[in-house]
């Protein structure tokens, strides 16, 4: 029989955790929500920006977390140049003309490191926030409570500029209408360009805060990449609440995949849980505009 | 496609086919370059294989590998655990890999995952073979090897000769069904199912029942073909669901240029030659170039030439008059 | 009295909190030319797509001759005998015009050869211009598609078409061209077809006989003179009663 108490620590661990992912998830279904565009390489971005933030953290000897405010902005502005160059000229194209080219910008990203870091992971040898907090009979990692409140926090911000600011509007409307939009006064070319570059910036805070506690390889990607899709498939058009329930949800799941099963399999729930959400999913999801 | 054209292309596979089969020759029988040819060889078979579902339905399935790699293990694990000789274990593992992708297919089309979600559910896919082959119950984590044995009943030989002809006798077979499939009637329904789903069904197309022929045919050519792989890696393990090489196969598919069969050879021969040559020279410092060089390869592709290099076959075939498109 | 072709009964059609199609019943006679015309959001579109199978009504039924044909997915309804056009135009772009009308010719026959030649036939019997016939779906002009869209259509041998707002955009000329085309369509190849459409002088000159929608039911029923002089009509375009 398992301890009870290790079923809730695990329980609230994939609380926090389906926090971030919520965070990182929120710049593909902005993405997605706006241009139909499901960015293949979005978990690259994250480990891309996960090993600038250990470069960062171990030049200047500060916590990873403080390399948001560098990796941020900078990855704000990565992500306006790779939609100028890359994703504006293949908006018009193909479906899978459209999938492929995301497809090599992740292979690209994942080569690149690849090639410079080699293999093995990294991580931050003294992460500031690398102690336990005692709740009752559980120990949580302050270093997870802070990347969670965080993320919250960011989740909020942004709902709010979604929802009560004349930019805001202008993206809701884009994603709602995007041929009425241009006739409203909006810059639909200007509106993808910023939205795209918040969802590559919002990686790269996911990154930072990740590395808080966790480690990167080349291949940390394709986790983040998968637990995206998961949340976008699963309820991430809604906006902001819809991202963060799904977050949540899947968070969960696969906490209850690492306790019931076993830690490695915590991955497989994940990916059951995607095939089994894109069978039985009601269509209008992935209908194209 | 005209009688006329049908013949053109006949004669030119006749021509490619007799120039492939003298290049074990023209190699001097060097073991290392012929290794390679065959490596270059089965991508061929691959690639243009993919290009039944790739080209022809416009499904972006990432998943050539997991077909590989059932239909060859199941080949592979037959001989090595019952004696029986992959002639009879290719035909297996081509069964195995179709029945896999019928599993796969029929709920996927059914519930109309398309475009984007295929090609997730399908890169999914891979990696979940790779996790459960690591199982302790299937190929754990060590590396399994052949039988020690040589000769036609094992397909294994001390030298790579004849595995290359194998290959080649492959390679002509797909292609010729991939002809067959172009000027028949399925191929005119896949070839509208990839230009407009809605208008194809309007016509009476079955787009499910088309989508899943198509996946099936180009699954049990790949899970044939997957013994002769594992022949020439000389070892299978979970290692051999190998994400980057599937999704190598689906770019090297783009890169020659959807429903092109020429494109699909051209690229597969030219790319695998060039990685392997990089691979020997700076691979070693740099690892991953090869791969990276795909992906930019494919960025730049999809930007500039969707077409990929069927772009320059019509710009020759236009230059030397064959171009007879009216406007 | 012709038999009816095609029986709608009772369908009801619903999005959510919105009755799109409600509760609507006509029959279209063996062979006619039937307009279906109403202001924008009538419900036309709707109905069009629940008679060729892209939705399935939530109550009420369609037959076609005589069979319940009700739900059936749209490459079922093409086999039985319903083609439509489309009004936002679906070319397929890399296939030549031969090659697109050849797939609606497949329907029928499963031999290539044969299928290409009865895709000949048909482009002939239209009036599509011969030198056009190896060109690209991307690089013809709108009028040109809008005769491919037809010739793939009655490529596929249905002895109903639906016309889906086949005038949008043509100038007169290429209008009174396409009518002309639809009758020699009706009457040759003894296609009966539902014309849904909103220029009036197209419809009211191709058709015998109209139903008019309005919010989802039908308000009107009857000969083209008497559907313009009905007053229920005029007031649903106009929103005023006619004085």
């Amino acid at each position: 029989m398992i301890d009870p108490i290790i079923v809730v620590a695990n329980i609230i661990d994939g609380i926090l955790m389906g926090l971030l992912y919520a965070l990182v998830a929120l710049g593909l279904s902005l993405i997605f929500g706006l241009m139909d565009i499901i960015n293949f390489a979005h978990g690259d971005f994250v480990m891309i920006s996960a090993y600038l933030a250990w470069i960062v953290a171990i030049n200047f000897m500060v916590d990873p977390s403080v390399t948001a405010l560098i990796t941020v902005p900078l990855f704000f502005v990565i992500g306006l140049a790779i939609y100028k160059v890359i994703i504006e000229p293949i908006l018009g194209a193909e479906p899978l003309i459209q999938i492929a080219v995301t497809v090599g910008l992740g292979f690209v990203l994942q080569n690149i490191a690849l090639a410079m870091f080699h293999a093995e992971p990294r991580s931050y040898p003294a992460p500031a926030l690398n102690f336990g907090i005692n709740i009752g009979p559980i120990t949580l990692v302050a270093a997870k409570l802070v990347a969670a409140a965080v993320s919250l926090v960011s989740l909020f911000l942004i709902h709010y500029m979604l929802t009560k600011t004349k930019f805001g509007l202008a993206i809701r409307a884009t994603s709602a209408n995007r041929m009425v939009a241009p006739l409203m006064g909006i810059n639909v070319g200007k509106v993808y360009a910023v939205v795209f570059g918040l969802g590559i910036a919002l990686t790269a805070l996911g990154a930072a805060l990740y590395m808080t506690w966790g480690q990167v390889d080349p291949y940390l990607g394709a986790s983040f990449s998968l637990l995206s899709w998961v949340i976008v498939a699963m309820g991430g058009l809604g906006g902001v609440v819809g991202v963060l329930a799904s977050g949540l949800i899947v968070g969960v799941l696969e906490a209850l995949g690492s306790t019931f099963i076993t830690p490695s399999a915590r991955m497989a729930v994940v990916y059951l849980a995607f095939f089994l959400l894109l069978w039985f999913r009601p269509r209008g999801l992935f209908a194209r505009r | 496609m005209a009688g006329r054209e049908l013949r053109r292309y006949f004669a030119t596979l006749t021509i490619l086919t007799v120039a492939l089969a003298l290049v074990p020759f023209v190699l001097g029988f060097n073991q290392y370059y012929i290794l390679l040819a065959a490596t270059s060889l089965i991508f061929a078979v691959f690639v243009v294989a993919w290009n039944i579902i790739g080209g022809y339905a416009g499904q972006l399935d990432l998943a050539p590998i997991a077909y590989v790699g059932i239909g060859g293990i199941v080949a592979a694990q037959l001989l090595k655990y019952y004696g029986i000789t992959p002639w009879i274990g290719m035909f297996v593992g081509a069964g195995a890999s179709m029945l896999l992708a019928a599993a796969i297919g029929y709920p996927t089309f059914r519930f109309g995952i398309k475009e984007v979600w295929y090609a997730l559910l399908t890169a999914s896919l891979v990696v979940i073979l790779n996790n459960i082959a690591h199982l302790p119950q299937f190929l754990g984590s060590l590396d399994h090897y052949l039988p020690a044995r040589t000769g036609w009943y094992y397909l294994i030989f001390s030298d790579y000769q004849n595995l290359y002809y194998v290959i080649l006798a492959v390679l002509v077979v797909t292609i010729v069904i991939n002809l067959k499939i172009s000027n028949s009637k399925t191929g005119y329904y896949l070839r509208a199912i990839r230009e407009d789903e809605l208008a194809a069904e309007a016509l009476g197309v079955d787009v499910r029942k088309y989508k899943l022929k198509a996946l099936m045919t180009y699954a049990g050519i790949m899970g044939f073909t997957g013994y002769l792989y594992i022949v020439l890696q000389g070892t299978y393990s979970y290692h051999t669901f190998d994400s980057p090489t599937s999704l190598t196969i689906a770019i090297m598919g783009i890169i020659g240029g959807l429903g092109s069969i020429a494109g699909a050879f051209t690229s597969a021969i030219f790319l695998k030659t060039v990685e392997e040559y990089l691979r020997s020279t700076i691979g070693a410092t740099i690892p991953g170039l090869y791969l990276l060089i795909y992906g930019i390869l494919l960025i730049v592709v999809g930007i500039f030439k969707p077409e990929g290099i069927t772009a320059l076959f019509n710009w020759a075939k236009k230059k030397i008059g064959f171009d007879r498109r009216g406007a | 009295m012709p038999d009816a072709i095609l029986q709608v009964r009772n369908v009801v059609k619903r999005f959510g909190g919105i009755i799109a199609v409600n509760n609507i019943s006509f029959d279209v006679r063996e062979g006619e030319i039937l307009g279906l015309i109403g202001p924008n959001g009538a419900g036309k579109t709707t109905l069009f797509n629940c008679i060729t199978g892209i939705y399935t009504p939530e109550e009420g039924k369609v037959y076609f001759m005589g069979e319940d044909i009700t739900g059936l997915p749209p490459h079922k309804i093409a086999l039985k005998g319903i083609a439509r056009t489309w009004q936002k135009t679906r070319p397929f772009k890399k296939m030549t015009v031969l090659e697109a009308v050849t797939v609606g010719a497949l329907l029928r026959t499963s031999n290539v050869d044969k299928a290409k030649r009865k895709a000949e036939e048909i482009l002939k019997f239209i009036g599509f211009p011969k030198e056009k016939i190896n060109a690209l779906g991307k690089d013809i002009t709108l009028m040109n598609h809008k005769m491919v869209d037809l010739a793939r259509a009655i490529a596929t041998e249905p002895k109903l078409l639906l016309l889906d707002e086949v005038a949008a955009g043509l100038r007169p000329h290429e209008m009174d061209r396409l009518a002309g085309v639809l009758r020699k369509i009706n009457s040759e190849k003894e296609i009966t077809m539902i014309v849904v459409e909103h220029v009036m002088r197209f419809v009211m000159g191709l058709s015998e006989r109209i139903v008019v929608m309005h919010e989802g039911q039908k308000i009107a029923e009857g000969r083209p003179e008497e559907i313009a002089n009905d007053p229920k009509v005029i007031e649903a375009y106009l929103g005023t009663k006619p004085v």
